[in-house]
């Protein structure tokens, strides 16, 4: 019996600090698992990244791409009640039609201006941790959009695409602390870099004309334009205007704060140049697709008008 | 119904809206973050294996949807969810005090560690990020998380 009892272990339900301990090792594996996903080589992230916005993310990117072609839907209404009204306003009052006209044709949108050589698609914004500066496209390597291709709206120069796969696409905007542009000023003559300076807080991010010549002095207003030099964006993309001087280096340089021509908070449908063939050539000069308005040096636009 | 079958509803329920509020209806910090709470109730009811599991998983999502930043949520929620497993053999845990606390501090920390993790060149400032928005973000998250807690009646339920 004492023999038994010494070779038989009594059952006794575990304890609470040994189920603990048993627990910290796939703990400890877990931690790991997520150090090495944080280090691993941007085509795996990319890769898991997919996966996942491709299988259990999917049905939420579709929600939003449908919320989105409803407020657009809502927004069109509107335009077009807009429309019966200064229709009913033209023939009420037989006002001059060469004012009408003009302000139709403005409506004829971005799209058509730029051709065949960009795609429309829709942007969606994630809206999680760490996403702010970025969005997904619904055109892809199908639709002939490749890395680092330029997404446009109406305004100007919206950023551009990090990531493509066969229907879909990841680009970063101008708010974005890797966004750089080759810029010059609109009548060409000066040029320089643009970049994203973060502010205190993330609605006070601004960009920066960087590397302008010191002698020259660019007037508060002047539109600055893509140079089409370094070969990402094709010439002529508005950016934005100069707001004032941010600083003088040492007698050989200046930088100056713009006023982006793009408001990020606005963005849900986007124009992408498609590779290949019809691709805007670098050395294109696309400013006659903006032409400036008067008031503001913003391209032309219809309130609530989407650029396709 | 069992308790431990009620709390993963209520995780994989957080879990869907978080992603539902944030991506489809793109409301960013205007909704509270689901995810954290959930993690965080999960934590509570799992030992802390499981709970750096989930952590794990939570994090993927987001990074998935971030891009730029991979690997920082991840991180930072398994952490917060291994934390939450060893929090549960520390704290007994039944008052809303301590649920609150247990929220805001959850959500404060996530913020720091994905603070921490992030490139440089991705951070906004230490002041504005963890010392205001965080804490912000924590209140918010720690009120959504009683509220929730008390109406699924999780609360009262001392954990095994």
């Amino acid at each position: 019996m004492q023999w038994s009892a010494r070779r038989v272990a009594p059952y006794r339900p575990e304890s609470r600090d040994r189920r603990s301990r048993r627990q910290w090792p796939p703990a400890g594996a877990f931690l790991a698992a997520a150090l090495i996903t944080a280090y691993l080589p941007s085509g795996a992230q990319a890769g898991i990244g997919f996966v996942l916005r491709r299988t259990l993310l999917r049905p939420f990117i579709v929600l939003q791409e449908g919320v989105a072609a409803a407020r657009l839907r809502a927004t069109r209404v509107e335009i077009m009640r807009g429309q019966l009204d200064s229709l009913v306003a033209l023939v009420s009052t037989q006002a001059a039609l060469a004012e009408d006209n003009r302000q139709l044709r403005d409506l004829l949108g971005l799209s058509q201006r730029l051709g065949s050589t960009f795609r429309a698609a829709t942007a969606v914004r994630p809206g999680t941790n760490g996403s702010e500066s970025v969005f997904l496209l619904d055109v892809g390597t199908r639709d002939g959009v490749a890395v680092g291709a330029p997404v446009v709206n109406r305004h100007g120069l919206v950023g551009v695409v990090r990531e493509v796969h066969a229907a879909s696409a990841v680009a970063m905007d101008w708010s974005h602390p890797d966004f750089r542009a080759s810029a010059m000023l609109a009548d060409g003559s000066g040029y320089g870099i643009v970049e994203n300076r973060r502010g205190a807080s993330s609605e006070e991010n601004r960009l920066l004309l960087n590397g302008a010549a010191y002698h020259e002095r660019v007037p508060e207003g002047t539109r600055v334009l893509t140079s089409g030099l370094g070969g990402v964006f094709p010439r002529g993309i508005p950016i934005g205007v100069v707001l004032g001087l941010a600083e003088a280096q040492a007698q050989w340089r200046k930088s100056y704060w713009l006023r982006p021509m793009v408001e990020l908070g606005s963005i849900t449908h986007v124009l992408v140049a498609v590779a290949v063939g019809t691709a805007p050539d670098v050395e294109d000069d696309l400013s006659a697709a903006w032409p400036v308005q008067a008031d503001s040096g913003r391209a032309p636009s219809a309130a609530g008008v989407d650029p396709r | 119904m069992r308790s431990r079958v009620r709390v993963w509803i209520v995780v994989a329920s957080l879990v869907v809206l978080h992603f539902v509020l944030h991506v489809g209806f793109g409301l960013g910090p205007a909704a509270p973050d689901l995810l954290t709470v959930a993690l965080l109730i999960g934590a509570r009811e799992t030992g802390l294996g499981t709970a750096a599991g989930l952590g794990l998983a939570f994090g993927l999502l987001e990074d998935a949807l971030s891009v730029l930043s991979f690997g920082a949520n991840s991180v930072a929620m398994t952490v917060v969810g291994t934390a939450g497993g060893v929090s549960r053999d520390l704290f007994v845990g039944d008052s809303l005090v301590f649920l609150a606390s247990y929220f805001w501090i959850g959500k404060w920390v996530r913020e720091l560690l994905r603070w921490v993790v992030v490139r440089e060149e991705l951070r906004h400032p230490f002041v504005d990020q963890i010392l205001v928005q965080a804490p912000i973000g924590g209140l918010y998250a720690a009120a959504v998380g009683v509220v929730i807690v008390t109406l699924s009646g999780l609360w009262r339920e001392a954990p095994r």
